[in-house]
């Protein structure tokens, strides 16, 4: 099953996002985004700004006070559109059933089922969605593969470090060759250096994948390093400071983050956060 | 001369305080306390120099070891049950015999036609309390496998609803219930298939019976005239138990009350007077707990009662 | 083997301490036997009713473990049915406290005549007894997946049925365990009671009717020997719980890791 450049990629249009909670705290505050198919975006912004909230929003975890939000797949994923605040309690069921969800997320932690080894971990979202054993182990195994835990697939996640955990939950997220990946600062518990290294591993997954990857973080250097744009937003209620292209080559090594031109970017990033009251 | 005389009297009623004594009893307030009450309420304990606490029981109470323990002074036990208390090494002994003849009988239902105790092991479920002495009897006598003998829970629920099912009863309890619930019941009393302890026994330390002779003389005395007085007319007494014990009402406090009347005044009670004691009973039913098993050694008959001389 | 000594010799070593102590201080303060026996008096009485004792045994594990497995089963459905609303919840959890406040001397007669004597209402005695504790703890396991697990589930468009299989039951797996622990004891507690007023006389009629009978003859040595049978059965059925805790959760759960 070659999976690399079949994958479909969704756009999205969010319309006006707000989000109010109880008493009352507003999480989002009039959010106008479009995000063209297959860019990879970085959200940016101080903690407990609502970047989250955003994010969990656009999965169909959470809906909208008001405001909509619209996506077109190309075919042949053949998803219908998420038209909001309607559907939004409703599990998202691809009629397909060729192994293809919309959207994968993954989390802060990799909150992998404890009771499960690796393998059946990772075989997990194709389990729920009725794809059939010999089927679901064989993708199971690839996506550990592409994350370089094959030694590690009848371990269990007690056995496993934090770092490898989180390849693990990437793993989760990739077996259903997602359209759209949504990452809730994955790394952020993680150590430097191997933060450094799933980063450069994930930005790989994405070039190989056509896939629309919006990854939250409040690390400056790592949304420079990953992303094609970055949208850095205010303290609660979130609303957009600046969107902004990053301005450096498609294909990044790690040592970009030593350059000059890396330095401006993230200069001009922590100046809108800066703005932005952080 | 007056003043003289009640000055006396007042320094002699004053030396001569009453004897403040607690009794408990071994259930709630019903007939078979009669006495008791009686003597309470016409003064008689009164007169035989007696302050008497009396402390209702109810389902279990430990007479003889709370006797022991000495938290009471007197209490109500049964004659099998001084004979337990002694082999366990409980200083008790009995100084009035309420109950010449044991009321525990076992109750059929009359429309089965039964002839005899006999007849009830034949067929059926009998209900009794695990562990009273005349199980073992029973069950020696008569042998318990023709029939299921299971645990007696204290309700009419199962006589009720089943002609085959028997149970234990008190002749002043239960038979009176189930015939107000309109039933046929009809009772074999246990001490005509010969085991017949005192019942509703009054007992006390071995130890008071020895340092105040004078102390258990005048209970004696007094549970002889209470009694005299109920088995005469027991209505006053049956109206203070009646407060105590609202479960059970005045028709039922007389027809109880009648019903025990041959139980504890018999002959001998003529002759010797109520409450006195025969050893060579207490020599039977030692014998009879011997072989049974319920005592593992021989018990002394007289540590287990005291002759009181009027 | 060394590790098998140092799970079973610590509580021996307790046990053997007092029993001494306890033999002294009955001894020393000339106790009376019927009040507080001493432990030999307790050991002899267990020898000396020792077949009594074995067929009682018998008959009171009988009526526990069906209690037992009647309360794991009953209690788990009753709880995965309130886990499935808050509704239900609201309006039906607190009368399961019924179960753990109904005094089942009071309820046994009314047992008796739709059960009969014997097993079937000693076994619902003993089921009574020990059904709260499987119901409170397996629901609060329950209710306190993660979060965010659920939201992987809804995510992947999960069926109800599915996240209770593969979610909820197997997170739940360690409370259940606690529950379980609880409600073992409880059963060998119901289904002596259950005897006391259910209980069928005869051989080996079970460890309640041994304990009235003893109450009555005043043979406190006897009560104390039945106590200590129970236990035993308490303690058998914990171990047995134990171990399948053991096996079904040690490789992911803190409970049964870094066991030294």
């Amino acid at each position: 099953m070659e999976n690399r450049a079949i994958v479909g990629s969704v756009s999205l249009t969010l319309t006006n996002i707000h989000r109010t909670f109880p008493g009352p705290v507003i999480a989002v505050d009039g959010v106008d985004l479009h995000i063209p198919a297959g860019q990879f975006l970085a959200l940016l912004g101080p903690s407990g700004c609502g970047k989250s909230t955003l994010l969990r929003i656009i999965a169909g975890l959470d809906k909208p006070t008001t405001g909509t939000i619209q996506t077109n797949i190309p075919p042949p994923n053949q998803t219908p559109p998420l038209r909001y605040p309607e559907e939004a309690d409703q599990p998202r069921k691809n009629p397909n059933s060729n192994g293809r969800s919309s959207i994968a997320y993954v989390f802060q932690d990799a909150h992998l089922l404890p009771w499960r080894n690796i393998l059946r971990n990772v075989a997990l979202p194709l389990e729920l969605q009725g794809i059939d054993t010999a089927q679901r182990i064989t993708a199971a195994r690839d996506a550990i593969a592409q994350v370089g835990l094959s030694d590690f697939a009848s371990h269990y996640p007690a056995q496993l470090s934090g770092g490898m955990r989180m390849r693990v939950s990437l793993a989760r997220a990739l077996v259903t060759q997602p359209n759209l990946l949504l990452l809730d600062e994955p790394f952020a518990a993680l150590d430097e250096i191997t933060r450094t290294q799933l980063d450069l591993q994930l930005r790989q997954l994405w070039q190989s994948r056509n896939m629309t990857v919006i990854f939250v973080t409040h690390s400056i250097t790592e949304a420079a390093f990953l992303a094609e744009r970055a949208i850095v937003f205010t303290r609660r209620p979130a609303r957009i400071v600046i969107d902004h292209q990053i301005d450096l080559p498609k294909d990044r090594a790690t040592n970009i983050r030593g350059e000059p031109n890396f330095a401006r970017q993230t200069r001009i990033l922590l100046e809108a956060l800066e703005k932005g009251g952080a | 001369m007056r003043w003289i005389i009640a000055t006396v009297l007042i320094f002699a009623s004053s030396t001569l305080a009453a004897d403040k004594v607690k009794l408990t009893l071994n259930w709630v307030p019903e007939p078979e306390f009669g006495g008791i009450y009686a003597a309470q309420q016409n003064g008689t304990f009164a007169k035989h120099n007696l302050d008497v606490t009396i402390t209702p029981g109810g389902a279990g109470t430990p007479t003889w070891q709370l006797v022991a323990n000495g938290k009471t002074d007197f209490a109500v036990a049964s004659a099998d049950e001084v004979f337990i208390a002694r082999s366990q090494g409980a200083d008790v002994t009995t100084l009035f015999a309420t109950y010449q003849t044991c009321p525990q009988g076992l109750m059929v239902h009359a429309s089965r036609g039964l002839k005899s105790i006999a007849d009830i092991f034949t067929v059926g479920t009998l209900a009794m309390e695990p562990g009273l002495p005349y199980v073992n009897f029973l069950k020696n006598k008569y042998g318990f496998d023709k029939i299921k003998v299971v645990a007696y829970d204290g309700g009419l629920g199962n006589f009720l609803n089943n002609k085959n099912f028997s149970q234990q009863c008190f002749i002043t309890s239960e038979p009176l219930a189930a015939k107000k619930s309109g039933s046929d019941p009809q009772v074999f009393l246990i001490s005509d298939a010969g085991y017949n302890p005192y019942t509703a026994v009054i007992i006390t330390t071995s130890k008071l019976a020895k340092e105040n002779p004078t102390l258990v003389q005048n209970m004696f005395a007094a549970l002889q005239e209470g009694w005299r007085t109920y088995l005469d007319d027991p209505k006053s007494a049956n109206t203070t138990m009646s407060k105590l014990n609202p479960d059970m009402d005045l028709d039922t406090f007389a027809a109880a009350a009648n019903a025990q009347k041959p139980l504890i005044e018999t002959d001998w009670t003529k002759a010797h007077g109520l409450g006195s004691m025969d050893p060579q009973r207490w020599k039977d039913l030692g014998q009879q707990l011997l072989d049974l098993k319920v005592i593992d050694k021989t018990v002394p008959i007289n540590e287990c009662f005291v002759e009181v001389k009027k | 083997m060394k590790r098998f000594l140092n799970i079973i010799l610590p509580p021996i070593v307790v046990f053997i301490l007092v029993t001494i102590l306890l033999e002294a201080i009955v001894r020393i303060f000339g106790i009376a036997p019927y009040l507080l026996p001493p432990p030999s008096q307790v050991f002899r009485a267990m020898i000396d009713r020792r077949d009594d004792l074995a067929q009682s045994l018998l008959s009171t594990t009988e009526a526990a473990l069906t209690g037992f497995a009647l309360s794991a089963v009953i209690g788990i459905l009753i709880a995965l049915l309130l886990s499935t609303s808050r509704l239900i919840q609201r309006a039906f959890y607190p009368y399961t406290v019924f179960f753990q406040t109904v005094p089942i001397v009071a309820v046994a007669p009314l047992m008796v005549i739709w059960f009969g004597f014997g097993l079937k209402s000693v076994a619902i005695s003993a089921l009574l007894a020990s059904v709260f504790p499987v119901i409170a703890n397996t629901l609060a396991g329950l209710l306190s997946t993660e979060p965010a697990l659920r939201d992987l589930f809804k995510l992947y468009g999960a069926s109800r049925t599915a996240i209770l299989l593969k979610l909820k039951l197997p997170s739940a797996l360690p409370n259940i365990i606690t529950g379980l622990r609880i409600a073992a004891g409880l059963s060998v507690i119901g289904a002596i009671v259950g005897e006391f007023v259910a209980g069928v006389l005869e051989r080996g009629a079970g460890l309640g009717i041994t304990v009235l009978v003893a109450r009555k003859n005043g043979k406190t040595a006897d009560i104390f020997a039945a106590i200590l049978v129970a236990s035993f059965l308490g303690m058998m059925m914990l171990a047995f719980i134990n171990l399948a805790g053991y096996f079904l959760l040690r490789r992911w759960h803190a409970s049964e890791q870094d066991k030294d």
